[in-house]
């Protein structure tokens, strides 16, 4: 590799991002300039000043970027906060909304439960994913075409009717307390159902009584799911007491979540939740593949999010 | 050494002297570049002068500047092609001599400014 091919590649990675108008003009301040600076190092060998002199000025993206005042950020600090708020909005008020209709005409049309919970399963990845994907472009679009013109435009303004209303702190008992309740009812319905097998097989209430989930769990992986539901109910109880996230807690809850959603997604991933017989007689086809692989995703997702929410809410 | 709490990062208080020096002279080497201009001269030079004089800054901060300040009708430029190579003088341009007293007053201003505060809760 000569030399002068290094400076010139470089180069050229700057200019080609550049207006065309101002190409041959920056390329050659800039070739000028490179070659000022490796010859000002007085080095033995020009070839490695070279090498230097090029690492020193770093990605030629972002050299390029300073020349055009181009963002580097897909959404940059004007636009973002108007983005959190309607990323946040259509995610906690219309997707919901949305969902809960799609599944009750689900079940009006079809009186499936399975059919009803995998349309919303559905609903929620897809129209979910679209929401942050269209969001994100138009913005990011929008971001692109407001700083060609150079002077940056006001986002929709901010005024003091954005202010949240204030957190009231017995909020965090409340949710804790019903946090806890259902652990107790996610434990209770599981290991009730594995002792008084409430389905009747053949659908008449007669027939031999099965289980609702597989009993195949009992001698595996039901053990770390449950393990995990009594930590996370044990956590709720804590911090009813403590009044709150300490970092300690936060740390525990990521703990549970682990050992609960890890294995309970790996459950719903490889279609090892549901009494093959249950499904026989309960006559629902509608709990395809993607439908677990879903479930499993939300499953992650929502332990995942708990568990940043628990270290910010222990940060505070 | 002393040490202060900052986003449970410990850092050292010379470290935090330093950074926030850095923020206060980013500011300077506009006014720096105005007035070393009045005499004409080139990128390298200029970084070179500039540095030596003790206001410290990148070529990657310096070349893009320059550009910046032509096209704001600051500067102006010219080939010179006498030399081995060719090279692009600035000089500032009478909009920018305006600039550059608009700036040193401004400069004389703070600088009393924060004598008077220094002063006052010294």
């Amino acid at each position: 590799m000569s030399t002068s091919s290094l400076t010139e590649r470089y180069v050229d990675e700057v200019v080609r991002r550049l207006p065309a108008a101002q190409r041959d003009d920056i390329g050659e301040e800039l070739r000028t300039t490179i070659a000022d600076t490796v010859e000002a190092r007085e080095a033995a060998d020009p070839q490695s000043a070279e090498r230097e002199v090029l690492t020193e000025m770093g990605d030629p993206v972002r050299y390029a970027a300073r020349y055009t005042g181009r963002p580097l950020a897909l959404i940059g600090p004007d636009l973002y906060p108007a983005y959190i708020r309607l990323l946040v909005l259509l995610l906690s008020s219309v997707l919901p909304v949305i969902t809960t209709v799609s599944v009750l005409v689900e079940l009006a049309d079809s009186g499936d439960v399975g059919a009803a919970v995998g349309e919303g399963v559905t609903t929620v990845l897809t129209l979910g994913a679209q929401m942050i994907a269209v969001l994100t472009v138009v913005f990011a679009l929008v971001d692109r075409l407001r700083s060609r013109d150079g002077a940056p435009a006001r986002s929709a303004a901010w005024t003091l009717a954005d202010l949240p209303e204030p957190r009231k702190k017995d909020k965090v008992g409340i949710m804790d307390a019903l946090g806890a309740a259902w652990y107790a009812l996610l434990i209770s319905l599981t290991v009730w159902q594995h002792v008084a097998k409430p389905y009747g097989a053949d659908g008449h209430g007669g027939g031999k009584a099965v289980e609702v989930l597989d009993p195949a769990l009992w001698s595996g992986w039901i053990w770390p799911v449950l393990l995990g539901l009594a930590a996370m109910l044990a956590l709720s109880a804590a911090r009813i007491t403590v009044r709150g996230w300490t970092v300690r807690l936060a740390v525990l809850n990521a703990v549970a979540q682990a050992v609960f959603a890890l294995p309970f997604a790996w459950i719903l991933q490889h279609r090892m939740l549901f009494n093959p017989e249950f499904l026989k007689t309960a006559g629902t086809d509608a709990l395809t593949q993607e439908v677990y692989s879903g479930l499993a995703v939300i499953v992650l997702v929502l332990g995942a999010s708990a568990v940043v929410t628990g270290f910010r809410s222990a940060r505070r | 050494m002393v040490c202060v709490a900052h986003y449970g990062v410990f850092v050292s208080v010379e470290e935090l002297t330093l950074a926030q020096a850095h923020e206060l002279r980013r500011g300077t080497v506009v006014l720096a570049c105005l007035a070393l201009l009045r005499e004409p001269s080139y990128g390298y030079a200029l970084l070179e002068t500039l540095n030596g004089a003790g206001v410290s800054v990148d070529g990657n901060t310096l070349y893009p500047l320059l550009r910046r300040l032509e096209k704001q009708g600051l500067l102006t430029s010219e080939w010179n092609t006498d030399e081995s190579r060719p090279r692009k003088f600035y000089r500032v341009s009478p909009d920018g001599s305006l600039v550059l007293a608009g700036l040193v007053r401004e400069w004389q201003d703070l600088s009393a400014t924060i004598a008077r505060l220094t002063k006052e809760n010294g």
